[in-house]
């Protein structure tokens, strides 16, 4: 969702063709590593937007390609996008693949709790070293947002790498809890009493 | 090639009922050229490890190589000779005598290592320059931010072009700004002006800084992580040999 809001704050700016649109999305979001988006995902949001009248496309005469086309902002595409811009935004961290492997380390007879929290630690460290060390080559006079942009992903690292510290200092205590069960229902006929 | 060796190191304080062991045989190779972080929780013996590595303190078992010299059987005299030439210290809170300008600072190891002070203070303002402070050579430690009195404190760890760098905790008195300075002054000690580094902090945006990471808990070391690609990549193979054996 967020690409098509920023596409719509893009052609906000000034009225540009599909791959200009694509660049310069590009380039605000911090690079192709940052965010990778294809030209046809582009092309698909810039559809969609059309059909529902928050851009407008005019093509020039002398040519039937699809693709080639100037797009331009619409009242209502205006509106969206001031409504996007008000609202505060959440992003997900629970969704954690960590979190997970931890959870069933304690199912698993096999599994050390202890290791995977070494192993998780050290990726982390590892990451956290590489944008560091891209950080401190980027230029703060003309490459700001990406450091800012390396700013939040340092400091998400060390939120996750002190989260893993306080799981390591109560390992023993969530071992010794009961690991949470669903709750199952019998199945097929009750049986008669 | 190693420059820190230590083998079977212990350290315990107290008698009896009141005996803490502080370290419990902590083996340890750094090799030369090696920006090293010691991390673990408060009390896990990180900076009794430094202090036994500086000669600061005895163990209680155990033997210290520095430069494959066994430190342990030193005299007080050969001691303080090798912590003056070979190791630079640098502390949480600077330790910089507060009526000495920078530059006299800066000169001070030299100085009680009886250089001139004409020859050991244009040393050490070369040392200022290159840490960006040679434009306050004259400035008394009070006249200087916490950063800046770090610098200094750098510069008079690096005066005596010493082996080593040993850092204690040297961010933890300073805002995140001059904390990324400060890391990498002592990353450029070792990828530009070849030191060995091995520093102390809690803090893991700094120990990111470094190219491996010790990790101590109740006085033995649990893990130990290579950061850089190439090296990390190295030992990881390594590791899977020793493994597979």
């Amino acid at each position: 969702m967020s690409v098509r809001y920023t596409l719509l704050g893009l052609l906000a700016q000034q009225s540009r063709y599909g791959y200009e649109l694509r660049a310069a999305f590009i380039s605000l979001a911090g690079g192709e590593e940052a965010w990778e988006v294809k030209p046809a995902q582009i092309y698909t949001t810039l559809n969609r937007m059309l059909e529902s009248g928050l851009v407008d496309k005019s093509t020039p005469e002398d040519t039937s390609s699809d693709e080639k086309g100037v797009y331009s902002i619409t009242a209502s595409g205006q509106k969206e996008l001031a409504q996007w811009l008000d609202e505060g935004s959440l992003d997900d961290p629970q969704q954690d693949a960590f979190f997970l492997k931890l959870m069933l380390s304690l199912e698993l007879p096999d599994v050390d709790p202890t290791r995977l929290i070494q192993t998780q630690r050290s990726a982390l460290y590892q990451e956290l070293h590489r944008i560091t060390t891209v950080r401190t080559k980027l230029d703060p006079h003309t490459e700001l947002a990406r450091i800012l942009l390396m700013d939040k992903a340092t400091m998400h690292l060390e939120a996750d790498l002190r989260w893993l510290d306080i799981i390591e200092a109560r390992l023993e205590e969530v071992k010794s809890q009961p690991v949470p069960h669903p709750e199952m229902r019998p199945r097929g006929r009750p049986t008669k009493n | 090639m190693a420059i820190i060796e230590v083998k079977n190191l212990s350290k315990t304080y107290g008698e009896g009922s009141t005996k803490v062991t502080a370290l419990n045989s902590v083996n340890l190779v750094i090799e030369k050229g090696q920006f090293v972080t010691v991390m673990g929780p408060s009390g896990c013996g990180k900076s009794t490890l430094l202090h036994l590595i500086g000669g600061l303190d005895k163990p209680s078992d155990g033997v210290v190589l520095i430069d494959n010299k066994d430190i342990s059987k030193m005299n007080d005299n050969d001691l303080t000779e090798l912590r003056r030439r070979k190791m630079g210290f640098v502390f949480q809170f600077y330790n910089l005598i507060p009526v000495l300008t920078a530059e006299e600072n800066a000169a001070l190891p030299l100085v009680l290592d009886g250089v001139k002070m004409n020859v050991a203070g244009a040393r050490a303002a070369e040392w200022l320059e290159r840490n960006q402070m040679g434009d306050r050579l004259t400035h008394r430690p009070d006249q200087l931010s916490g950063g800046q009195q770090q610098r200094v404190a750098i510069a008079r760890a690096m005066v005596s072009e010493p082996l080593i760098i040993l850092a204690d905790e040297p961010t933890g008195n300073l805002d995140s700004r001059a904390s990324d300075e400060i890391a990498t002054l002592l990353h450029q000690a070792v990828s530009e002006w070849g030191r060995t580094v091995l520093m102390v902090t809690h803090d893991p945006r700094i120990a990111a800084y470094a190219d491996r990471i010790v990790f101590l808990k109740d006085g033995r070391v649990v893990d130990d992580v290579l950061l850089e690609g190439e090296k990390a990549e190295n030992t990881r193979l390594l590791k899977e040999k020793v493994d597979r054996l």
